[in-house]
């Protein structure tokens, strides 16, 4: 009896809910790709669009910096553009990371192993610092001096601490 | 002995009073550099037996870094001299407890053992804060340059310049930004 009753409860609960629900939006500003609506006399039309990124204008690609470039094809962006990245260069570590501070994965930075492994702990460093308090979940304290115990003073890191022994060489992919 | 030869004289002997700032700075690191001016090693004119340190004022050493996870990992040993008096605090803890603590402890540490130190460590004045007594700022007539720069945090810096600033990773085409 309980289960029919959950049941009958459901169905008038979809038949309220599913006539307002709709998994399509149409006014998200910050999509690359949006979906948009418009009418052409009596008939709706939607269509996906793709958005130009806003970092596209930006970018820093080293075959337009450099000289002279050497650059085997192999090597990603970041190794080609040969940057010594600090944990303290929270411009450059902000652009790898989500709005609540965590990092990209390798599908969307599209770095090599090496690259995603040592940013990823650079911006590890960064937010046990405090110096991205920003960009952390929501329910996270914004300000580093209320954090608990230990956690509330200064901590700086070296980035040599970084054990790149083990973080795999581009040239060890085809020795396994 | 001319004006100018006095003057000169007065300068080399004369106690400096410099400053220092030690905020987001090693403790550790900085305290081989505040040393040398304490026992003034810096001068041309310096002997071990010859008494010619300056004054070294330490500001807002409440602000003090350190590296990785030396707050939970670095143990300040105390012994009563009683059997089992012996304690272990971790630096987190000493620092709560009085925040000029560390700094103080590692200056002592960073100079030789000998029967001059109790007296240098006089001439070296902590301060948790940004305030310092009018009195001694009146004598402050230098400042160290801090050793590590401070890191600027990414909410100070202004949002214009921000999405101004040259990016290195591009989304793909078919991201959904979060």
């Amino acid at each position: 009896m309980s289960l029919l009753l959950k049941n009958s409860y459901s169905l008038i609960k979809n038949a309220i809910v599913s006539t307002s629900l709709r998994t399509l939006s149409t006014t998200n500003q910050l999509r690359l790709k949006e979906i948009r609506e418009h009418k052409e006399g009596s008939t709706v039309v939607l269509e996906g669009v793709f958005v130009p990124s806003p970092r596209t204008e930006l970018l820093v690609r080293a075959e337009n910096v450099k000289e002279s470039p050497h650059i085997c094809p192999n090597t990603c962006y970041m190794c080609a553009l040969d940057l010594d990245v600090k944990h303290t260069d929270v411009l450059i570590l902000s652009q790898f990371v989500r709005s609540d501070g965590c990092m990209l994965p390798r599908r969307i930075t599209n770095l090599c192993p090496r690259q995603q492994k040592k940013i990823g702990k650079l911006v590890t460093m960064a937010q046990k610092a405090g110096l991205m308090i920003n960009l952390t979940p929501s329910y996270c304290k914004k300000d580093p001096k209320k954090r608990y115990g230990f956690k509330k003073f200064n901590t700086y890191f070296d980035e040599k601490t970084i054990f790149m022994k083990r973080i795999p060489k581009p040239t060890d992919r085809f020795e396994r | 002995m001319s004006a100018a030869k006095r003057v000169q004289q007065w300068a080399t002997f004369a106690r400096t009073w410099h400053i220092f700032d030690c905020k987001w700075q090693d403790p550790y690191q900085s305290a081989e550099v505040i040393k040398k001016y304490l026992l003034g090693m810096h001068k041309p004119i310096y002997h071990p037996m010859n008494d010619c340190g300056d004054v070294v004022v330490c500001i807002n050493s409440r602000e003090i870094a350190l590296r990785g996870n030396d707050w939970r990992q670095r143990a300040y040993f105390h012994h009563t001299g009683y059997p089992g008096g012996a304690t272990w605090t971790l630096a987190w803890e000493v620092h709560n407890k009085d925040p000029t603590m560390i700094i103080k402890k590692a200056v002592y540490k960073a100079m030789r053992g000998n029967l001059q130190r109790r007296h240098t460590m006089q001439r070296l004045f902590i301060y948790p804060g940004e305030e310092i007594p009018e009195d001694i700022v009146q004598n402050v007539t230098n400042q160290i340059r801090q050793l590590r720069l401070v890191p600027t945090r990414l909410d100070h810096i202004d949002e214009e310049e921000v999405k101004k600033f040259p990016k290195v990773m591009d989304y793909p085409t078919d991201y959904v930004l979060k």
